[in-house]
């Protein structure tokens, strides 16, 4: 079953056409990598779907129903969730408190109950501490709680963009190049998670330029170029296209 | 490091024993024949006293809008000024020029909130979206615009008169100046004690984790499902509404309102106020508004033993907060109870 499609999208910047007509279906538990060269449109799709920018044409359908030009919210709070290329940390507030903000339905979000610190708001904030401490001890970020976010590495912000984008428990995880800037190690460990996440159920999308770790990741595989699908397919299938050779590594083969 | 840290933080719950306690006893001079005696000598704290627990509140709405969700807003006198005539033109019995309806003033004074709440969320919904520095702009010019609106339209608000003859609640309740004075500061502060307290518990819930998750980064908070535009004009909304709340207690204490007590020189007062202290911490931009009032008495004590005349020495005051923010900004940018790293601010 198709959880996610986007059906000929098209989206300009000024005269540059990001991306040009792309169609793309995603199923239920996949778990799908996309390369491309830099500025083939794999962060400008990510983003029109998403909800950060609306597409100039075409169709975003996701769990049956269309969402073309949702705002983020509403499509995080149904289930899609998506990481950013450059990490994106909220560096003003501790790792807890980054992972303890993308709780869902915490009714202490709404003024009265925080005004009256109700039980339902308490209840809830317990919950979702001990969810945290789970996500921060998985991720091995524990240490690190009541660090500040913004004195992290490059690599735990990684992961710490990961925990917290898993707090939502999303049914669609969207990973804008989660090992950009990684150590080997910790993309194998990165790697593994997101291996056992898609393994309980979760689908998951990832742009990366890491090309190793991700064919052996991943279950599909596809290439953009200009703003167009080159090629999608089984990913030994892909990386022995002459297309795809020919993309990037520039010349004949 | 100092007296302040070490006050119990148990989430507001202190401040709001404190306020309840301090307005019980306000009502206690004001409805009983119990009666305050002061120093003559202190009447010039009390006073200063009165007017810093009434800019208080709006230091409150100030850092609730800025110090927690980053909204600039340089236009926060505007809403005072609309609570406070709000109240007054709907209360004020027998006003010399301008509208006065004799309402009762409970009346009014829910009016006067309420109306300044919805000019806030007049800005909120049209400029809430803009990016910090145009919404700083958006306000500064609204408040302009507020302020010659009061000055220009002289049938309706009295221009440069005001609006008289407004109704002093606890002044009717109290004969002599000493009780009323002292039944003026308890009540007053009485009410900005259990603001504080509100703001606390509203801040320190998941509430106030979305407000500075905005503050930090709006993308990442909208990806995790949060709608910050509803949680920004929420913000801005109670602001202003706390704003207007304290314009209608300056016009019922005060019993008259003109376009001179509201001109840009509070807003300048409560934000220098927030950055000494260090915004996003309550206790802390109520601690340095004290700072910068605090200048206030000195300076009147100052006056009789300088040698220059008042007006030279009003400006030697100006210069002299000039100096401390510059000083602040340079050496303490959080502030001084503020924290960097929740700030963003390099050392």
């Amino acid at each position: 079953m198709s959880l996610l499609s986007a059906d000929e999208l098209v989206k300009e910047f000024g005269g540059l056409r990001a991306i040009d007509g792309l169609s793309v279906s995603i199923d239920t538990g996949e778990l799908v990598g996309v390369i491309g060269p830099n500025g083939a449109g794999k962060s400008t799709l990510f983003n029109c779907i998403s909800g950060v920018i609306t597409p100039d044409e075409g169709v975003v359908t996701y769990d049956g129903t269309e969402v073309t030009g949702d705002p983020p919210e509403k499509l995080a709070r149904r289930g899609l969730v998506r990481t950013f290329q450059s990490t994106r940390e909220l560096e003003t507030m501790t790792v807890r408190d980054n992972v303890r903000l993308a709780a869902p339905d915490q009714p202490g979000e709404q003024t009265l109950s925080a005004l009256l610190r109700t039980d339902s708001m308490q209840s809830a904030e317990r919950a979702v501490r001990t969810r945290t401490d789970e996500l921060l001890e998985t991720f091995e970020l524990d240490h690190l709680a009541d660090e500040y976010s913004g004195n992290l590495s490059g690599g735990q912000r990684k992961l710490l963009e990961l925990a917290r984008a898993l707090m939502l428990d999303p049914d669609l995880l969207m990973l804008d190049e989660p090992f950009a800037g990684v150590n080997p190690t910790l993309t194998d460990e990165i790697a593994e998670r997101i291996r056992e996440l898609n393994e309980d159920g979760m689908t998951v999308i990832i742009i990366e330029h890491e090309l190793e770790t991700l064919t052996e990741l991943v279950d599909r595989l596809i290439v953009l170029q200009q703003g167009r699908i080159l090629v999608d397919g089984q990913p030994d299938d892909v990386l022995s296209d002459d297309r795809v050779i020919e993309a990037y590594l520039g010349g004949e083969v | 490091m100092s007296a302040l840290d070490r006050i119990p933080t148990d989430n507001g719950d202190l401040a709001l024993l404190a306020g309840l306690c301090c307005v019980l006893l306000g009502g206690l001079f004001a409805l009983t024949p119990l009666r305050a005696q002061l120093p003559s000598a202190f009447y010039v704290f009390v006073e200063v006293g009165i007017l810093f627990v009434i800019y208080g509140l709006l230091v409150l709405g100030l850092d609730l809008q800025y110090g927690h969700t980053g909204l600039v807003n340089f236009g926060h006198v505007a809403f005072f000024a609309v609570g406070a005539y709000g109240t007054a033109m709907l209360s004020a019995q027998d006003t010399f020029a301008g509208i006065g309806l004799g309402y009762p003033w409970p009346l009014a004074l829910g009016v006067g909130v309420v109306a300044a709440a919805l000019v806030g969320l007049g800005v909120s919904v049209t400029s809430i979206r803009l990016r910090g520095d145009f919404l700083a702009i958006v306000t500064l010019a609204a408040a302009e615009i507020l302020h010659s609106i009061f000055v220009n339209f002289e049938g309706v608000f009295g221009g440069n008169v005001g609006i008289l003859g407004v109704p002093r609640p606890i002044a009717a309740l109290v004969g002599d100046a000493d009780t009323r004075l002292a039944a003026t500061l308890l009540v007053i502060g009485g009410i900005t004690l259990v603001t504080l307290a509100g703001v606390t518990r509203l801040t320190s819930a998941p509430y106030g984790r979305v407000l500075r998750a905005i503050r930090a980064d709006e993308l990442v908070t909208r990806s995790v499902g949060k709608s910050t535009v509803t949680y920004k004009t929420q913000a801005f909304v109670y602001g202003a509404a706390l704003a207007g709340l304290a314009g209608g207690l300056f016009a019922l204490y005060n019993g008259a309102v003109a376009p001179g007590f509201f001109t840009i020189q509070v807003t300048v007062t409560v934000w220098i106020g927030m950055l000494l202290g260090g915004a996003a911490n309550h206790r802390a931009v109520l601690a340095g508004l004290a700072i910068i009032m605090g200048l206030r008495l000195i300076s009147r004590f100052a006056l009789d033993v300088t040698p220059v005349s008042s007006d030279v020495f009003a400006s030697i005051r100006l210069v002299v907060v000039g100096l401390i923010l510059v000083a602040v900004i340079r050496y303490r940018p959080a502030g001084i109870w503020g924290d960097p790293q929740e700030l963003g601010v390099d050392r």
